[in-house]
């Protein structure tokens, strides 16, 4: 499924008046399935509330988002939800498994709350964790898996529903520089390998180096940054 | 089902809450039992009057105590419409002396043998019309006793002792807190005004009527159902609501500790249930999760306070005084369902908290 993101005059304004904040200014920009983009920018740049909007979680006070030509910038808040579950794949910044469940059962939460248990669950669970290096690791609670476990969870978990997009904030946040490394590498061979399209939001430019495309946010508003080349991270 | 893996896995947490629920659940249960052994005492024998309704002397306020029915007013009674039998039947307290001169008070009945008033006799035979002297002792008096039909007892009152035999074993309960022991009308007449009364002298304290749509005002007396009638016991209204009020008190404190315990789980879940609200589950899912954990919860503190209040009912009935305390297949239910109650109602209090976590939090954003 070809999954295009279409982001056109998107604003986000916290507040009235004088008191006004806007987070995000006038945004635009498109992109297409099976590549990955990294939005950079310092702290309160506006990076993590445009991920927020394209991910449901935000309404924009202004402009619109259309994934494969729907318009996904004003639903309800039960639309909202079923948008998170079955149309975005999320990894967070501290990775937040569920920290009783073993890694298995943090991928199977996934179709619990779609209501779709069953075998086939189980199946692409296995093949997530196979795939992502963690059979071995498969029964173990959250709590006992090292920091670059926790994140390779997080990105089957964020996989398990078979999304068109996956949305990362600061991936590497708590990883040193190495592991932060074979994490991103991951995760763009992953979501590039399902013909997914990936937004990663960082500060840390050697990791978006390793992405197709840097969006810049800076005071709410994006520029394109030029690039001396892309790798082919899919390779 | 996450909310069960979470009680699985974090054993401890879950088994604090466990003994307090179990706790709150074994003391609902003991009161209700209380309730109900109370209830007992005070007129089980009332309740197993074979009548549809009592009739009371006017402005005896549905006091058996007070009240006195004469010959005609009983004749009134028993011809009242609807009516198909009755049974006059008479009431007085009297002392008895038992062991080394040990004395006990028991409720005393007079009946007509062979009417709705006679009870069902366990062991010995019914009392003949000549047994002047003779009882029909409830198996309470007789333990209390340590006596045995056969034996002889004699009975207190007005400053007179008279000796009777105990020609048989009853199974009717008690009336004013006393063991109930039956004997002849006339002897309770006797007993009660003296010997050769006069004439207009009371000859029953009741009437035990059976029959429909009896209960009403009549010319002397009024008749109210069985039920009514028990409610009217002396002291039996005071003390249902006092055990009415610990009852209640009980599921109010296991519904604020229970609350109280998820909510604080919840404050302590918001990242958590932020996570999960952003990857997608609706707030009913998770707070059906929480649910389930109290409800599993409940579930076992009663599985444990059922079979530990059966057991604590059977040490107090070896006690040399047992404590007046009676549970039922109805307790147990009634006491269940109304504490599983309870605790899902406490557990709404963490509704609203789940449905304000807001999912942006998941992302490391202020709500």
């Amino acid at each position: 499924m070809t999954a295009t993101l279409r982001v056109s005059n998107l604003s986000k304004t916290y507040g009235s008046g004088d008191h006004a904040v806007h987070a995000v200014r006038n945004v635009t920009f498109e992109s297409d399935a099976g590549s990955f983009i990294t939005v950079v920018g310092p702290s309160g740049s506006g990076k993590t509330t445009l991920l927020a909007m394209v991910g449901a979680l935000l309404q924009p006070t202004e402009g619109v988002i259309e994934l494969d030509g729907r318009d996904v910038s004003r639903l309800s808040g039960r639309q909202q939800a079923q948008f998170r579950r079955e149309g975005v794949g999320y990894v967070f910044q501290s990775n937040n498994l569920i920290p009783y469940l073993t890694a298995r059962e943090n991928l199977l939460l996934m179709r619990t709350i779609s209501g779709k248990n069953g075998r086939e669950g189980r199946e692409r669970a296995e093949q997530l964790l196979d795939e992502l290096g963690l059979t071995s690791r498969a029964d173990a609670v959250a709590t006992e898996l090292s920091g670059g476990e926790r994140q390779r969870v997080a990105i089957a978990r964020a996989l398990m529903n078979d999304p068109r997009v996956v949305l990362v904030d600061e991936p590497t946040a708590s990883l040193d520089s190495e592991r932060g490394k074979q994490v991103v590498e991951s995760l763009v061979r992953e979501v590039k390998g399902r013909n997914k399209l990936g937004i990663m939001v960082t500060h840390d430019m050697a990791m978006a180096e390793m992405t197709d495309r840097i969006l810049e946010m800076r005071d709410g508003e994006m520029t394109e940054r030029n690039r001396p080349s892309i790798p082919d991270a899919s390779a | 089902m996450i909310g069960l893996i979470e009680i699985k896995r974090r054993k401890m947490q879950f088994a604090l809450i466990g003994l307090i629920v179990t706790l709150i659940a074994y003391l609902v249960l003991m009161i209700n039992g209380l309730g109900v052994g109370l209830n007992e005492q005070a007129g089980s024998a009332l309740e197993n009057f074979d009548a549809d309704a009592l009739a009371y002397s006017d402005g005896a306020g549905l006091s058996v105590i007070r009240s006195e029915l004469g010959a005609d007013v009983v004749e009134r009674a028993q011809q009242v419409d609807g009516i198909d039998a009755a049974a006059p039947l008479g009431y007085v307290a009297a002392n008895y002396r038992y062991g080394d001169g040990d004395v006990a008070s028991a409720a005393f009945l007079g009946y007509d043998p062979g009417t709705v008033g006679e009870p069902d006799v366990v062991d010995g035979r019914p009392l003949e019309a000549d047994d002047r002297f003779g009882l029909l002792a409830d198996s309470a008096f007789l333990d209390n006793a340590d006596l045995s039909v056969g034996d002889t007892v004699p009975i207190s009152l007005r400053l007179d002792t008279i000796e009777f035999e105990i020609v048989g074993e009853i199974d009717q309960g008690n009336f004013f807190f006393q063991p109930v022991v039956y004997l002849l009308r006339d002897t309770w007449q006797e007993l009660k005004y003296g010997p050769d009364p006069e004439e207009g002298t009371p000859i029953a304290s009741i009437v035990l009527l059976q029959g429909d749509d009896l209960v009403g005002d009549y010319d002397g007396f009024e008749v109210v159902s069985k039920s009514v009638a028990f409610d009217n016991i002396e002291g039996v209204s005071g003390q249902q609501a006092t055990v009415t009020a610990l009852r209640w008190f009980g599921y109010l404190i296991g519904a604020l500790i229970i609350g109280s315990f998820f909510y604080v789980l919840t404050l302590q879940r918001i990242v958590q249930i932020g996570v999960m609200k952003a990857i997608g589950a609706s707030g009913l899912f998770i707070f059906s999760q929480g649910l389930m954990q109290v409800v599993t919860i409940t579930l076992v503190g009663l599985a444990i306070s059922v079979p530990l209040a059966g057991v604590t009912d059977w040490a107090l009935q070896q006690l040399p005084d047992p404590v007046p305390i009676a549970f039922t297949t109805g307790t147990y239910i009634t006491t269940s369902i109304s504490l599983l109650f309870a605790a899902a109602l406490g557990a709404l209090f963490s509704a609203r908290q789940v449905a304000r976590v807001d999912p942006i939090i998941a992302l490391g954003q202020q709500q």
